[in-house]
């Protein structure tokens, strides 16, 4: 009988994993530790290795698909034990019969998920069901309710439909990655150029028109139409008097749903082939994809998982969990910027990238030895605050899928270097996805440099369940009165968020100040 | 008023003073704008001096005494009075409290009221012509006007108003005495309205209407239960007939009716009421000053948000198209209003309620079975009977019924028709409904109070899904 391999806890308490890819297929041989697939959990792509020696039998899931822990991935006839060669084998039988209700029960699911777009669609006859609260909104935020998806009874658009929308559509025309992952995303330890969008501009009829150069487009002042054929048209982004038709109906000209459809696919082609002649090598989606329809291009939905969803329940459950309360201040850095650039060629001599970052972590340590509230987090189960000894610095690192932490060890024990090359090498694992849960874990305080990109103040939320985060502005030179004159100075922003039921805001401030006297003047560190 | 000509500037020029116009002014004052609000004739428009408040007024009057009159079932011998003259005077007095009370909330909202006939110069400038010759005018300079001028009563040729014995709906407001016999043409909401309130008044009123049933544009069953009480009540109907001319006789006037094979019906009258239809004004406007060019009907186009196709000038109510009613006129106003201070604001309402204030009333919103049906929806229609009503039973007056149309699949409500006594405030349960997208079991699970006419809704809703308690399920 076949071994059946459970996906296994790949990362403590990670309940499921996507599967990514499948690196072996039905009949493939396989050996002891050859990786069968790649599963993204929680915060990192791991890798999983077969358990055993022989040969693949049956994948459970499809590469997309989200595998809860302790599913059964894949089944594998072990070597040197008896395949079984009659599937009608007890087991087997039941296993059958178990795939196949599960394939009617999937079967079922998705017929059912048809027949709900059907309702959007068709039922409503045109309409919108919308109060007119959530109709106002939508004007407000400039959303075209027609184009909302409604979540409420009967399909019917709320409020909250509407704000999703309209986040979709900002997202979707301002950047492309790094999208709003709670106000520390913006954190990157170096400033990233934002990239431009490169597509996702609602079609525009006009545009769609213009493109299509293949497609005889009618311009007719007024078209009749059953509501239900204007909605579809507004769907797939057609202006029903631009819709060729012979069809008339109270003597004006007469279009139906199909003819819409039809000539929505016509314009596709037709733009479609126009993009790929203007984009030679570089292939377009549009032009490849399946079904490209002009919907997709007027919204595009993305399943919340993976580790978009792991940063959004962690913002959730911090911003719900602990009452934030944020310092600002600004501190004058010049010391700071001389010392760096003094540092700066030694360190690269031995091929060391110098940042500020290892200063501002020292100065951290430094200041969190004094006021050690801040390096703790609460233990809500057996209602105690833990106080850490030790001191793991997180570094907040925009990735291309999304925001993570990783967390540099013992920031106490290691000098500017160390903690300049290992910061820079757990970097560039977040960025490339190789980072171990481990790296990413354990942290007891965090660092998030939104000024990188660009901004004064923000608020950082918690790297839950610690218990402060510190925000950094960007660096500038500023006007700043030392000794009754105004001179300029390099002065950077700092913002710190703490758990107020923990710390308590006079706390915050203190760790502020002695945290600015550090940066202002990093010489104290040697004192450490 | 200074002789020769002054020129003042405002920010948001309103023309029209009733519904539309003096909502709109409260509006885009309450919103910072400097506004100015022009009248030529008298401030609240037809609304509040010739059209639904004094005509309501009137209605309900009549029916104290009506009822009063048919309370023997009850157990109620009376026979009241009716002296017309005390009774204009009373509408009277109600017209001028609200009127006056207008005038008091455009002051407060900052509106400046001007008294005078606004005419365009050009699209950014209105010439104000004060009553009367060699008065003078001034010139006013606006940013933004909105155009609220209303409409007036169709004449049919042949029957010119003159106020004795050709009547307008706004002459009929103000008799001193009912006419003992009343012919009145056109069997719409404003006739019928005035021939049952008339009827009631003692008059003896045929109504003459070219189609072929009373209350056009209702459906059959919904006019049907009007046209019977009125016909109980003793009002005659004369269908097929388009009023052609009229003569004085001795003893009052003849009025003349041809049907389509020029066949020539004559009725004694002492007096005839005309009243076949509003049309928009927008002659008192001199819009030839602007590129506005009004429809063949003499409406002003306006999109959603109640633009015409001139920038700067906007249009509402009556003048800017159907339906020719009061409460749109002023959902229109502030929308204008608040268009012109930079608000997203749009007429993106799914219905516009209507009510006529007939024996019984009809109370009507959305969408009917048939255009639901026309729109691509698969309607479902639940119905409950007056009679069926407790309340109905218990105020002796239980002809009519609440109909409610839902979408079949979603359960959407889409419209109603009610007729019934306060169908007039009956229908807004309705309206708010099928704005809050609300679904038959959201009014049919609603606690409806006991024992109200507005159980009749909630028995509706439910008996559309085939649950109703008082009544059989379909
Ligand atoms: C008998 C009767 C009963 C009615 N009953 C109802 C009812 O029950 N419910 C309902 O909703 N509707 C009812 N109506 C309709 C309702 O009165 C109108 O829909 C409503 O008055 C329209 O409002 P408006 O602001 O567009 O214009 P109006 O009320 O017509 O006001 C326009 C004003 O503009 C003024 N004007 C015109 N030109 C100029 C100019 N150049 N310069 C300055 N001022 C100018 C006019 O003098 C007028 O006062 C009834 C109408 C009548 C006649």
């Amino acid at each position: 009988m076949a071994f059946e391999f459970k996906l296994p806890d790949v990362g403590e308490g990670v309940a499921e994993g996507e599967l990514v890819t499948w690196h072996v297929a039905p009949g493939d041989a396989i050996e002891e530790d050859q990786v069968l697939a790649e599963v993204e959990t929680d915060k990192a792509l791991v890798d999983v290795p077969s358990p055993k020696t022989g040969t693949i039998r049956e994948l459970r899931f499809e590469e997309g698909d989200v595998v809860p822990v302790g599913d059964v991935l894949v089944t594998i006839d072990v070597e040197g034990e008896e395949p079984d060669a009659e599937p009608e084998t007890t087991d087997a039988s039941q296993a059958d019969a178990a795939d196949v209700e599960a394939a009617t029960k999937a079967a079922e699911s998705e017929a059912d998920a048809t027949e709900a777009e059907g309702d959007e669609t068709s039922a409503t006859g045109g309409r919108v069901f919308a109060a007119p609260s959530a109709r106002r909104l939508a004007r407000e935020l400039g959303v075209d309710i027609e184009t909302v998806s409604g979540s409420g009874p009967g399909g019917r658009v709320t409020e909250m439909d509407v704000r999703a929308s309209a986040e979709e559509a900002e997202s979707e025309t301002t950047t492309s990655d790094s999208d709003s992952a709670g106000e520390t995303a913006e954190a990157a330890s170096d400033a990233e150029s934002t990239e431009t969008p490169e597509e996702s501009q609602p079609a525009g009829n006009g545009q769609t028109a213009t493109r299509a150069t293949q497609v005889q487009a009618a311009d007719r002042e007024q078209t009749l139409a059953t509501p239900a054929t204007r909605r579809v048209a507004n769907e797939v982004g057609v202006d029903v008097n631009e819709v060729p038709t012979d069809v008339t109906r109270d003597g004006e000209p007469f279009v139906d749903e199909a003819a819409v459809r039809e000539y929505a696919e016509a314009q596709q082609a037709a733009q479609a082939a126009d993009t790929e002649a203007l984009a030679g090598e570089q292939e377009p989606a549009a032009a490849t994809g399946a079904e490209p329809t002009a919907e997709a291009e007027r919204e595009r939905r993305e399943p919340y998982k993976g580790v978009r969803k792991t940063i959004g329940d962690q913002m959730e459950r911090s911003k719900y969990t602990a009452p934030h309360v944020t310092h600002h201040d600004k501190v004058d850095v010049t010391g700071l910027v001389e010392a760096r650039e003094k540092l700066k060629p030694r360190a690269e001599e031995r091929g060391i990238k110098l940042t500020y970052m290892p200063f501002v972590m020292k100065a951290v340590v430094a200041a969190l030895k004094e006021y050690p509230d801040l390096n703790t987090s609460l233990d809500e189960e057996n209602d105690e605050i833990v106080y850490k000894n030790y001191y793991n610095v997180g570094v907040a690192t925009a990735t291309e899928a999304g925001l993570m932490v990783p967390v540099v060890d013992d920031v106490d024990r290691k000098g500017l270097l160390q903690l300049s090359s290992e910061l820079n090498e757990l970097v560039e694992k977040a960025r490339d996805r190789s980072i171990s849960l481990d790296e990413l874990r354990g942290g007891t305080f965090s660092i998030t440099n939104f000024g990188a990109i660009g901004g004064e103040y923000a608020t950082p939320i918690i790297n839950y369940p610690e218990t402060a985060i510190l925000g950094l502005g960007a660096i500038e030179e500023r006007p700043w009165v030392k000794d009754g004159e105004v001179v300029p100075r390099k002065v950077m922003t700092v913002s710190l968020s703490i758990d107020h039921r923990v710390i308590d805001g006079a706390e915050a401030a203190a760790f502020t100040n002695t945290l600015m006297e550090y940066l202002e003047d990093p010489t104290l560190l040697l004192l450490e | 008023m200074v002789v020769g000509d002054v020129t003042t500037g405002t920010d948001v020029l309103v023309i029209g003073a009733g519904p539309g116009g003096y909502v709109a002014a409260i509006r885009a004052g309450q919103l910072g704008k400097d506004v100015t609000l022009v009248e030529a004739d008298a401030f609240g428009g037809v609304c509040l001096n010739y059209g639904c408040i004094p005509s309501k007024a009137l209605i309900s009057a009549t029916d104290v005494a009506h009822h009063a009159r048919h309370a023997e079932r009850m157990g109620i011998h009376a026979d009241p009075a009716i002296d017309l003259t005390g009774m204009v005077n009373w509408k009277d007095s109600v017209v001028r409290r609200l009127t006056k009370g207008v005038e008091k909330l455009c002051e407060n909202a900052g509106v400046e009221l001007i008294e005078g006939r606004a005419e365009f110069v050009d699209e950014h400038k209105a010439r104000i012509v004060h009553g009367g010759d060699g008065q003078g005018s001034e010139t006013i300079e606006f940013e933004h006007a909105i155009v609220a001028t209303g409409s007036r009563p169709i004449e049919v040729p042949g029957f010119e108003f003159d106020g004795t014995h050709v009547l307008s709906s706004r002459d009929a407001l103000s008799l001193d005495t009912v006419p003992e016999k009343l012919v009145t043409i056109g069997a719409g909401y404003i006739g019928m309205e005035l021939s049952t309130t008339f009827q009631k008044m003692g008059a003896d009123v045929t109504v003459v209407e070219m189609l072929d049933d009373a209350l056009p544009g209702y459906e059959d069953d919904v006019a049907r239960v009007v046209r019977d009480r009125a016909e109980d009540l003793g009002i005659d109907f004369e269908f097929g007939l388009a009023a052609s001319d009229w003569e004085r006789t001795d003893d009052g006037m003849v009025v003349r009716a041809e049907d389509e094979d020029g066949e020539i019906s004559e009725f004694a009258a002492d007096k005839v009421l005309v009243a076949v239809g509003r049309q928009p004004v927008t002659d008192t406007l001199n819009l030839d000053a602007t590129d506005i060019e009004p429809t063949e009907n003499g409406f002003i186009e306006t999109d959603e948000q109640c633009r015409s196709g001139v920038e700067s000038i906007f249009a509402i109510g009556d003048v800017a198209g159907e339906p020719m009613l009061a409460h749109k006129a002023s959902a229109e106003g502030e929308i204008a209003a608040e268009v012109i201070a930079g608000e997203p604001a749009a007429m993106d309402q799914q219905a516009i309620p209507a009510a006529v204030f007939t024996d019984p009333e009809i109370g009507t919103v959305g969408m009917t079975s048939e255009e639901a049906e026309q729109a691509g929806f698969d309607p479902i229609v639940g119905q409950f009977p007056l009679r069926a009503s407790g309340r109905a039973l218990s105020m002796n007056d239980t002809d009519g019924f609440v109909r409610v149309v839902a979408d079949g699949d979603s359960e959407f409500v889409l419209g109603a028709q009610i007729v019934a006594p306060e169908a007039s405030e009956l229908i807004a349960e309705m309206g708010l409904a099928i704005e809050m997208g609300a679904q038959l079991e959201d009014v049919a699970a609603t606690i409806h109070t006991h024992p109200t006419l507005s159980e009749a809704t909630m028995e509706a809703c439910a008996n559309a899904l085939g649950k109703a308690i008082h009544t059989m399920n379909r």
